[in-house]
């Protein structure tokens, strides 16, 4: 009961977030974004073929009506077609945010874990030979641009001239092998990058938390050292833990990770995200901005719910 | 007293190493605690007496501490040099220790009961349910009213004295040898000192426990102990029952120290007596007596040789002075 009144109190508290995401995205479209009147007219068109156009593309109307209609969209999930392929904006997405998520999902699950699996190494032997390597290896893992291991590792894994284990690009998914043979070196490239940053920041986050003196007293209670961290100081540290992972996910659902679709040519919603900003499609933008300020929302609320369930001290009311 | 000692410290010598020289915390400290008995470590901050009693639980920070020499024995049991996992066998179970900040000793995402039943079934192989009833049992040793309700409350929810009461009875759970209390009450407020001070007293007594009482407050060894350590710049500078201790103290030092203590329904209103000087920094210690400094009863030979303790670890009353009282 009482995390659903919180959840209500929550969600109509996000309503300002979301007036706020949407007006501001709305106003850089409509003003600074391309206008795509004339990509959809012929050469020399009459004044009376642009107004038509413009009337269609809504760009008639004046700015608080559009955007009215835009919140009316939101409302009702309903965003009407793409201005560049006619295909339902709903149906778009449908399409395309599955490919995403498929494409994302074991790299990021992989990089949250290890990560979490290598920091409590780290943090256990802080200071000490495996600490160190542990953090070489993350400090290269963030150095190193995304769109170099990318690379790299298409001509390690996939070119003939390396050891050409699995197709370079493309989605041609039917079966798990299939999905397998695609996914697999992107996963190891977002695995890699999102190592680097992650087992740096859980490490700091269990050394904080190790330092602490309930950690002295389970010590002195005679704790074994391994039970020590993963009873004793994991659940604890969670907090900051499910803050991060948490909030990366509306990112990954609606965004898509632009630069590995783009590089491995697969038809996901960051690249849809992409060439929507690029032609100025305003009803898939409209969608995907929406949709990612509704999803910040709700991610804010699970991660408060999921503080109470951690932390007893954390109060919902 | 009986003849074997429960904790038997000799020569020990605690190092830490920093950015600016090796620090020896603990210089040589030898005691003995017998069954049964409360043995106060006594001194200012940073006199080494919560070191001592680290060291004692083998938990001395390392790197940077580390027990340079010196011999513990826990009921006769070498543990210096023991590897981790044995001495890790023995924390909580033969012996076991009390911290200074009940605020923050317990962990505040389980239930106190929680981590009372992770010692019992730990060391006693008690069952979920039996581990509870025991758990339940020792809250009510300790002076916690309805421990039935308190066993599933979290630490924020209790206050400062139920917090520590609470690791009191986690202390107690394995029946230890030895109990290592590192300024108990220090934290808590004036009241709940008292009371909790008196609980420690009396399960002290009930458990027939060999304690270690580590503290700066004279009162407290005074109510609680039998005899007691004063320890200055890492060194014990007398040892003594208590009755002699305060009543007549040889070291200038203790004698300063008592001297600065206010005494309730004293004839003549007086300002309090104060220890001139300062205590040495340990990274720059004078070749001599660390207290000559601040001592009135310096003389040539207190800067240019350092005083042990006289006679020897049987005695009753030992004092490292030239010139004691």
């Amino acid at each position: 009961m009482e995390v659903l009144q919180y959840s209500l109190r929550r969600l109509v508290a996000g309503i300002p977030l979301l007036l706020g995401v949407t007006f501001i995205s709305f106003l850089l479209m409509v003003y600074f974004g391309p206008d795509q009147t004339y990509q959809l007219l012929g050469k020399n068109p009459t004044a009376e073929q642009i107004a038509e156009i413009r009337a269609e593309l809504g760009y008639d109307q004046p700015f608080l009506v559009r955007y009215a209609d835009y919140l009316r969209e939101v409302a009702t999930l309903d965003f009407g077609n793409s201005n560049s392929t006619g295909e339902l904006v709903t149906d778009l997405l449908a399409r395309t945010i599955p490919v995403s998520l498929m494409l994302i999902l074991p790299g990021f699950l992989l990089g949250n874990l290890l990560a979490l699996l290598l920091a409590l190494l780290a943090a256990h032997y802080r200071s000490r030979w495996p600490d160190k390597g542990i953090m070489a290896f993350s400090v290269v893992g963030m150095s190193i641009s995304y769109l170099i291991v990318i690379i790299a590792f298409q001509v390690i894994f996939s070119s003939s001239s390396g050891l050409g284990w699995f197709p370079v690009r493309g989605w041609n998914v039917h079966s798990l092998a299939e999905y397998l043979e695609y996914v697999t070196v992107p996963t190891l490239a977002t695995v890699f990058v999102a190592l680097g940053y992650n087992t740096r920041f859980y490490r700091s986050v269990i050394v904080e938390e190790l330092n602490r003196d309930h950690v002295r007293t389970a010590r002195a209670f005679g704790v074994p050292p391994a039970k020590l961290l993963y009873r004793n100081v994991l659940k604890n540290c969670l907090i900051p833990i499910i803050t991060r992972v948490v909030f990366t996910i509306p990112l990954i659902v609606i965004s898509g990770a632009l630069l590995v679709e783009t590089y491995f040519g697969i038809p996901g919603v960051g690249k849809v995200t992409f060439d929507a900003i690029t032609t100025g499609d305003q009803p898939v933008l409209k969608a995907v901005v929406g949709l990612t300020a509704v999803l910040f929302v709700l991610a804010q609320l699970v991660v408060d719910v999921l503080y109470r369930a951690v932390d007893p001290r954390v109060s919902l009311s | 007293m009986s003849a074997e000692p429960i904790l038997s410290v000799r020569d020990l010598v605690v190092e830490f190493r920093t950015e600016h020289g090796v620090v020896r915390a603990v210089d040589r400290v030898s005691f003995d605690v017998f069954p049964n008995e409360t043995v106060g470590l006594v001194g200012e901050s940073g006199c080494g007496k919560t070191v001592t009693g680290l060291a004692i639980l083998g938990l001395i920070p390392s790197p940077p501490g580390r027990i340079a020499s010196g011999s513990i024995r826990l009921a006769g049991r070498e543990l210096v040099g023991l590897p981790e996992s044995e001495l890790r066998q023995l924390r909580g179970r033969d012996m076991a220790m009390v911290f200074q900040e009940p605020m923050t000793a317990l962990n505040p995402v389980f239930t106190v009961g929680n981590q009372m039943m992770d010692i019992l079934r730990r060391y006693k192989g008690l069952s979920r349910s039996q581990a509870r009833a025991a758990a339940i049992e020792l809250l009510a040793k300790v002076g916690i009213p309805a421990p039935a309700q308190r066993i599933d409350e979290y630490p924020h929810q209790l206050s400062g004295g139920m917090r520590q009461r609470v690791v009191i009875a986690m202390a107690l759970s394995c029946d230890p040898k030895l109990i290592v209390a590192d300024e108990p009450t220090t934290a808590l407020d004036v009241t709940t000192q008292a009371q909790v001070l008196e609980q420690i007293v009396r399960l002290q007594q009930e458990f027939r426990m060999a304690m270690v009482l580590v503290t700066h407050d004279l009162g407290v060894v005074a109510e609680t102990c039998q005899r007691a350590l004063v320890m200055y710049c890492g060194r014990v500078a007398e040892q003594a029952d208590i009755g002699p201790l305060f009543a007549h103290p040889r070291h200038p030092y203790t004698a300063g120290l008592l001297r600065s203590l206010p005494r309730v329904g004293e004839a003549e209103k007086q300002d309090l007596a104060v220890i001139p000087g300062m205590v040495p920094d340990l990274l720059d210690l004078p070749a001599g007596c660390r207290f000559a400094e601040r001592c009135p009863r310096r003389d040539a030979r207190c800067d240019g040789e350092l005083p042990d303790l006289d006679g020897d670890a049987a005695s009753p009353a030992r004092v490292a002075c030239f010139h004691p009282l």
